[in-house]
């Protein structure tokens, strides 16, 4: 029966030619092992390192959530402020934004314009941005709230335009037969359709912030970011393991509440 | 010929996507006042696209397009936006937003002369909101108005299209494939309530239909296109095999079948209604008895 067999077949290949194929791999194995070669490694200091490790998991073990409360609460509060704050402003301003980097709906200048602020927004990660901010505005969660505007707009934005870009074109095409103006076609066609996506989008990015809001704390935009370095480099590490405890629980129950207002919203 | 006969009149139509063939080359349809035609086609003929162009959806090329004399073509924008009101479209898969509740649709429908702030607020003039609840009853939606469009079944979702066509107080139905998306029996209803409709509002109205019995049965003109050009114009009785074989070229033996075939689906069967929504039972088959069906 074999010899029968008259057509033989194989997924064709990404890179045709073999030998480019041994030379690709060959030369990406040879950079791995240099750049390995490159990265120091210092077991003494890694020794070092993992005492402190076992001071800080003992310190996990045993989190303090006493001592230092006055100032824990504080910083979480001030997340939540800046994370609510951030993400309500950052809705209002990526809806505009969105509709204007959408081109089903827009003419070519106004989709490049929301396009390019979009791709501003998103150009740089959000500890950059947030240095930038602590430098423009002083410490503080000013520079936070800041700082996640800017980022949340690119984020809900970008997707947003694109969940425009999908919308089912009969209804828009049904309300310009009807003789309808281009902001009650965005109103009456375009939202109702997307409105879904903006709030799973906006629930999400709620999330992000939070967590985010920890992390921009690092370099001195507010939050219970702020109370994690200083405890860090206190060396006051039940402190630490507090913080990130309630960071893990705040953010558990955002998702439990997130969870429950999409069922009821969509 | 003066242009009060005419409610509409296209002349010399030309469309084009692009730089390719016309899509429309040279259609000239002059419709009576109350004269509901129907037209006919091939897939590709350019049916959808005449409408489209009508309402200026879709750019022509060139031709004149005269709504009681004034030349949609020749209108800048915001004069447009008037003209559309005057122009009822009902559509292929009903294009309803299908999030909204029924009521919101068919007040989508009065946009044209609501502002942008009312219609966000959803503030419509009250006069709107009495004939929307007068247009639900007469299309059979009784007691819908909360329900939203998704909730709803094929053939209700296309009243609602109707009601929201209607409450724009057009002058001319453009109707594009009413049916496509529908079983034959409530195809036949559907039918049956656009022509009703004209006939109690003294409608001129193009239907595009790519069924040829269901044409026969409530078009007594019938406009045959064949490859964006008017191959037929007459009534169902001149439309022999010979026409259909022309007008529909390969897709000949199909047409063929289906004119042989019956005059759409029976009385009785026309009996059950396809509605899984609440109560639209009862009122969908009582808006329009079996009598008025104009078969």
């Amino acid at each position: 029966m074999a010899a029968e067999l008259t057509h033989r077949w194989r997924p064709p290949r990404v890179i045709e030619s073999a030998t480019h194929r041994r030379l690709i791999l060959g030369g990406l194995a040879l950079y791995g092992l240099l750049a390995l070669v490159t990265v120091e490694i210092d077991l003494a200091r890694i020794a070092e390192g993992l005492t402190r490790t076992s001071a800080f998991f003992a310190g996990w073990l045993r989190p303090d959530f006493v001592t230092r409360w006055t100032d824990i609460r504080a910083g979480l509060l001030e997340s939540l402020a800046m994370t609510a704050v951030a993400t309500a402003a950052a809705l209002l301003l990526s809806i505009p934004l969105g509709l204007g980097a959408a081109r089903n709906l827009v003419p070519g200048p106004v989709y490049m314009t929301a396009r390019a602020v979009l791709a501003v927004a998103r150009a740089f990660h959000e500890i950059l941005v947030a240095i930038l901010f602590v430098a423009m505005f002083g410490f503080g969660p000013f520079a936070g709230v800041v700082t996640l505007v800017v980022a949340s707009v690119g984020f809900l934005g970008k997707l947003l335009a694109e969940a425009v870009e999908e919308v089912d074109p009969a209804p828009l095409e049904a309300l310009t037969a009807a003789g309808a103006s281009w902001g009650s076609r965005v109103v009456f066609g375009v939202l109702p359709q997307i409105m879904p996506r903006v709030m799973g989008l906006a629930l999400y990015r709620l999330d992000i912030n939070f967590r985010e809001s920890a992390v921009i704390g690092l370099v001195g935009a507010g939050g219970i970011g702020a109370t994690l370095t200083t405890a860090f480099s206190r060396y006051e590490f039940e402190s630490v393991s507090a913080i990130l405890i309630l960071i893990i629980g705040m953010v558990f129950g955002a998702e439990v509440i997130s969870g429950r207002l999409r069922q009821r919203l969509l | 010929m003066s242009e009060q006969q005419h409610p509409l009149r296209i002349d010399d139509l030309v469309v084009r996507y692009g730089r390719g063939e016309p899509v429309i080359s040279g259609v000239s349809i002059a419709l009576g006042p109350k004269e509901i035609v129907g037209l006919i086609g091939a897939s590709a003929a350019g049916k959808s696209t005449l409408l489209r162009a009508v309402q200026r959806l879709v750019e022509p090329e060139s031709g004149q397009i005269l709504l009681d004399g004034v030349d949609l073509t020749r209108l800048p924008r915001e004069e447009l936006r008037g003209a559309r009101r005057r122009l009822g479209m009902i559509f292929q898969e009903h294009a309803l937003i299908e999030r909204l509740t029924v009521m919101e649709n068919v007040l989508a429908g009065t946009l044209g002369r609501t502002g942008f702030w009312r219609s966000v607020r959803r503030r419509f003039d009250p006069d709107d909101i009495e004939e929307a609840f007068g247009l639900l009853d007469r299309v059979g939606l009784t007691g819908l108005e909360d329900s939203r469009c998704d909730e709803l079944s094929g053939g209700q979702k296309q009243r609602v299209g109707i009601a929201r066509a209607l409450i724009q107080h057009p002058d001319v139905l453009l109707v594009d494939e009413p049916t496509a998306s529908l079983d034959p029996a409530t195809s036949v209803r559907i039918m049956g309530l656009i022509t009703e409709i004209c006939s109690e509002r003294n409608l001129a109205a193009i239907i595009n239909l790519h069924d040829v019995p269901l044409a026969r049965r409530f078009c007594p003109r019938i406009i045959g296109l064949l490859e964006g050009r008017v191959a037929f114009d007459g009534p169902p009785s001149a439309l022999d095999d010979a026409v259909l074989q022309r007008v529909y070229g390969d897709e000949a033996t199909r047409a063929h079948a289906d004119a042989a075939g019956e005059a759409g689906p029976t009385e009785e069967e026309e009996e059950e209604e396809e509605e899984p929504g609440r109560g639209a039972d009862t009122t969908g088959a009582s808006a329009e008895g079996e009598d008025s069906l104009g078969g």
